[in-house]
């Protein structure tokens, strides 16, 4: 994943609209998955789909998954996948 | 008024018969009188009840050449009766993420039917409502879908969570309920061609045992080129006409080469008599008799005399003689031995005084749709009093010529029709409904 936070955040936000038609305006950081963007238990399972796919990743059983809470988690924790596949990528 | 009091305590299922064969006049006997309240339809003639039939009144087909279809190496039967899916968004994306193309339509046409029914939302919600529909494959796309992400790689781990509720067999049911917040029994047949009406059936059993006040049924179904391949792979499928898609299918035509599929979906209301007269609802007919069977002789094909029992038993069931019957919508779907089965079954139950016609020529054969969807044409033509002619039914084959099939408008009074559906599996289902009395 060669992307920048910039990159990250805009195709995160592009899952979002994808996979749940959740309109620019409304994706801010701030913003709670469940009580802000309508999301449920169901979505949660397709937004980790999502990001696999968008971001060539595996994160179905990451457990990290279960602390994310709102948008901006998502985005943090989508910059953390990058940064440990660029450590793993760096010669020993 | 003794036909009318016959019909009232007489149920196959619940007959209980004194030593003169007159049912007991005992009120823990007493079934309940069903009415049609509301209908919907989405249908390859349009996205509601009106096109539907006006449509077929026009002698239109919906019939057309499948662009594409042709990349699906074996597949000969090139034609199909597309319905428009219209607006799926105005469905709300909390209940329309976990349905496919089929429950779309189902969610549509059922829609349509609780509008026409007028039914509120308390009646919803009061556990007195249920919601029975039926389908032959449940969502083919994403069934299609499903083993498409799966099966590359044999790995799982790209399945949405949604994909589940999209595919299986009552996902039409299922997703219908919680659209609309149906609290009753919530049930999907599987009957295959005869999954709406058996839908109906159970609507029907439900009411008439008191178990329900209301209820939702009907079918649906969605085209893929799989689907159409089981029907092709059996050699059932019309592959004659893939250059002039107009004149098939042919039902009980000798130049018939078999069916067609369509999509869409057929929903009524069925509700109680007292519950639809005190709040004055509209009423489209009353179901007065039904019965379902099984031919016990042959997996993918029903036979004569299993048929010749199944509407001897409706007819039972409703309390009527051969005499009684004004009008036969058949299935007749244009395959040579289903057709062939059906007229002999008609011509040696009825005669050939009881008029006969299908309307796969007009939307093809909507499988687990179609039961409900010509049910609701077939009340059309009670209402109006007029007999829609089968659409491409030029030359009666020889071997279907007992019954007297309607190649014409025939302008005839129906008091009382009846519906039949056969299905894979020698499945038969056969409902006979009667004019609304005023």
């Amino acid at each position: 994943m060669d992307m920048t936070n910039e990159q990250i955040v805009a195709a995160v936000n592009e899952v979002f609209k994808e996979s749940f038609e959740i309109k620019q305006a409304d994706l801010l950081r701030e913003r709670h998955l469940f009580d802000d963007l309508g999301l449920d238990s169901l979505d949660v399972v397709d937004l980790a789909v999502g990001l696999q796919q968008k971001f060539d990743v595996k994160v179905r059983d990451d457990p990290r998954l279960r602390g994310i809470r709102t948008l901006g988690d998502v985005y943090d924790y989508v910059i953390e996948l990058s940064l440990e596949s660029q450590s793993d990528k760096k010669p020993v | 008024m003794g036909r009318i009091l016959l019909r009232q305590l007489v149920g196959h299922s619940l007959a209980h018969e004194q030593g003169d064969g007159r049912p007991k006049k005992s009120e823990n006997t007493r079934l309940k009188r069903v009415i049609i309240s509301g209908v919907g339809a989405v249908s390859g003639l349009g996205g509601d009840v009106p096109s539907l039939i006006e449509g077929i009144r026009q002698g239109r087909s919906a019939v057309r050449f499948m662009d594409g279809w042709d990349e699906l190496t074996g597949l000969k039967s090139l034609v199909a009766a597309p319905a428009e899916l219209v607006n799926p968004k105005a469905i709300p994306r909390k209940y329309r993420r976990t349905m496919g193309r089929m429950s779309l339509f189902a969610a549509q046409a059922a829609q349509q039917a609780l509008k026409d029914a007028r039914i509120e939302d308390e009646a919803r919600t009061s556990g007195r409502m249920g919601c029975i529909i039926g389908s032959t494959m449940g969502g083919a796309q994403s069934i299609f879908e499903a083993y498409d992400t799966i099966l590359p790689e044999r790995n799982i781990t790209n399945l949405t969570s949604t994909k589940f509720f999209q595919c299986v067999s009552h996902t039409a049911a299922m997703n219908v309920a919680q659209l609309l917040g149906i609290t009753g029994c919530v049930m999907a047949t599987s009957a295959a061609c005869a999954s709406a009406l058996q839908a109906i059936g159970v609507g029907y059993d439900l009411i008439r045992l008191g178990r329900q006040d209301l209820a939702l049924c009907g079918g649906a179904e969605e085209l893929h080129p799989t689907v159409t391949g089981i029907f092709d792979v059996l050699m059932a499928t019309s592959t004659n006409y893939n250059n002039e898609p107009q004149k098939t299918p042919r039902p009980f035509d000798k130049d018939r080469d078999g069916l067609v599929c369509g999509e869409g979906s057929g929903m009524i209301v069925l509700e109680e008599y007292d519950h639809a007269r005190r709040r004055e609802a509209k009423v489209y007919g009353e179901i007065i008799g039904y019965n379902t069977c099984g031919s016990g002789a042959h997996i993918s094909q029903s036979n004569s005399a299993s048929i010749i029992s199944c509407l001897s038993n409706a007819m039972k069931d409703a309390g009527i003689s051969p005499a009684d019957v004004d009008y036969i919508n058949a299935h007749a779907t244009a395959t040579l031995q289903g057709d062939k089965e059906e007229a002999e079954a008609i011509s040696q139950i009825l005669g050939d005084n009881v008029p006969v016609s299908s309307l796969k020529g007009h939307i093809g054969h909507t499988l687990g749709a179609s039961g409900a969807l010509e049910l609701i044409v077939s009340l059309a033509m009670m209402a109006e009093g007029a007999i829609f002619p089968t659409l491409n039914l030029v030359n009666v084959d020889p071997d279907c010529s007992g019954p007297h099939h309607v190649i014409n408008l025939l302008r005839r009074k129906i008091d009382i029709f009846i519906k039949n559906c056969f299905a894979f599996g020698g499945i038969n289902a056969a409902l006979v409904c009667k004019k609304a009395e005023n």
